[in-house]
């Protein structure tokens, strides 16, 4: 009974969140500020779908006929991934993709990406 | 015979080694012991992976020297890639990525002790295991057909010598032969790749041997992206290929090597040359470490790719019972990931996250004619269900489809450099 109203209170807040994003709407300023979890753990699960990215496009940045990602900042990321999630057209692929990540782990996704590829930057 | 890498004869560090002479201390001391059995796309990515993460010491058991990738091995059979294109060395994995590679071939397991024994000798013991020994073939399914016979009448289902005997005789054939394409029941690795085979033979017939045709026997009614071969077969190849259902031949039955023919439930085909691709089941040691069930296949948790029937063992790849994923490298290179973070997350608790889980296939119809799909999946039910599936539709313009074929190429090289670490 205890495990049945816990799940039920659950349920409730995520459905709460859910109206909160729809009334933010899906903007790139919501996404971004997304309220994650410690930035460790963040970077560890944008870590695990990034490396979903790494079986099309070439972690060095040499792809050619698939644009490299490297380098690019987060909020090109994000809204890169917005346009692929509302169309097709640009690539079947990436609209699969893009419509399989939420806007929470779109947003850990873009900030992993950046921060490496600043690290990386560094001496 | 074993043979040690040199990355093991120089420093005699791999845990593996200890665990030779003395599994019991090995274990539980130091950084948690995972061992992949095979270095295919499942294993090596798996193996990469975990070796990334630094926490944990990865030993992959693998008896060749290099991975000869299935996909893209028809562009090898039509005379459009070399074979060295498509072969990657496993020692990048073990200098770029510290992964200690032993090349001997598992031949037992032992579940409850977490032990592995090798052809050589030596006895291994993990933390965990994870097991991608690809596919084998129910030869028995047709009569007259076995490893021998596939000398003649080879399957090239397994990219490499069979690949090389198969290119072989299409080039040898004589203008105006028949090539016999005996297709498998499902599951099968590679589900497009039968008729992938013979768009690109026809393509190299067409300039070499235009007189010649294509006959694919199949063991099935209907196949995938049908439509969009069958579309592409009338633009490009018109009368040259034709496909025979299972319900016009009843499928193969036999083959007569000497004879080099096919026979069907009701008829004999006359072959130049014969292309055998039996049916198929999981990888061996996956049936003899009691990781298969009744299908042949390895049943699997969703999530984590531990076996459902051995517990401390995982299964990735074509061998596994993938739900609604295929069999195919891109599968295999997803649930590996999937994998590698779930082992993660149980030896050094690191956190866990739902496993995003994907498959895309590009597929030629010719060097510049390309089609593609793209899949999602989620664990729901104990099993892993589509969650949206896009595929070309027929009729797109010739530059879409070259776009495609161009995707294709590039998608190659940075998905063999994400398996085989040959990316930074």
């Amino acid at each position: 009974m205890k495990r049945e109203r816990a799940a039920a209170i659950v349920s409730r807040a995520k459905g709460l969140a859910a109206e909160i994003r729809w009334l933010l709407g899906t903007s790139l300023s919501a996404i971004l500020l997304f309220p994650g979890n410690s930035a460790a753990e963040d970077a560890s699960q944008g870590a695990q779908i990034a490396a979903t990215c790494a079986s099309c496009h070439d972690p060095a940045g040499r792809g050619q006929a698939i644009p490299p990602i490297v380098g690019l900042d987060e909020q090109r990321i994000v809204k890169a991934m917005l346009a692929f999630r509302a169309s097709e057209s640009p690539s079947l692929v990436m609209h699969a993709v893009a419509l399989s990540l939420t806007d929470g782990e779109l947003a850990v996704m873009a900030r992993y990406l950046t921060d490496r590829a600043n690290a990386g930057r560094q001496p | 015979m074993t043979a040690w890498t040199r990355r093991q004869i120089g420093g005699l560090v791999g845990g593996a080694l200890l665990g030779v002479a003395a599994p019991h201390i090995a274990r539980g001391q130091g950084r948690p012991r995972v061992i992949v059995i095979g270095g295919g796309i499942g294993g090596a990515t798996v193996a990469r992976y975990l070796a990334d993460l630094k926490s944990i010491d990865v030993t992959l058991v693998e008896p060749n020297s290099a991975h000869v990738t299935c996909f893209f091995s028809n562009l090898y059979l039509a005379g459009l890639r070399s074979l060295a294109s498509l072969t990657f060395d496993l020692e990048t994995l073990a200098e770029r990525h510290g992964i200690t590679i032993i090349r001997d071939s598992a031949v037992a397991i032992d579940a409850p002790g977490k032990g592995v024994e090798l052809q050589g000798g030596a006895k291994l013991s993990y933390d965990r295991l994870v097991v991608a020994p690809g596919i084998a073939f129910k030869f028995a399914e047709i009569e007259g057909y076995d490893e021998a016979a596939a000398k003649i009448m080879p399957h090239a289902w397994i990219a490499g010598s069979q690949s090389e005997l198969l290119r072989r005789q299409l080039k040898s054939m004589d203008d105006g032969g028949v090539f016999v394409i005996a297709a498998p029941p499902n599951p099968f690795r590679c589900p497009p790749a039968p008729y992938e085979r013979a768009s690109l033979v026809a393509y190299y017939f067409k300039q070499f041997k235009p007189k010649s045709k294509i006959l694919i026997l199949d063991a099935k009614d209907r196949f995938s992206g049908q439509e969009l071969f069958q579309d592409a077969w009338s633009r490009h190849y018109p009368g040259m290929i034709e496909w025979l259902p299972s319900q016009f031949t009843g499928a193969i039955k036999a083959v007569d090597v000497a004879a080099r023919s096919v026979v069907t439930e009701g008829e004999t085909f006359r072959a130049a040359v014969a292309n055998i691709i039996p049916a198929q089941k999981a990888g061996l040691i996956g049936e003899k470490a009691g990781l298969t069930d009744a299908s042949g296949w390895c049943p699997v948790d969703p999530v984590t790719f531990e076996s459902t029937l051995q517990p401390g063992i995982h299964v990735v790849g074509d061998s596994i019972i993938g739900g609604d994923m295929p069999k195919s490298a891109f599968s295999a290179n997803s649930q590996a990931k999937a994998c590698a973070f779930a082992i993660a997350a149980s030896l050094t608790g690191s956190p866990q996250f739902p496993p995003h889980l994907f498959n895309s296939c590009y597929t030629f119809l010719a060097p510049d004619d390309a089609f593609t799909n793209a899949l999602t999946f989620a664990p729901e039910g104990g099993r892993i269900k589509t969650v949206k599936m896009l595929i070309s539709k027929v009729g797109e313009s010739a530059e879409a489809r070259r776009r495609t074929a161009r995707h294709a190429v590039g998608w190659y090289s940075a998905f063999t450099a994400d398996v085989f670490g040959g990316g930074s």
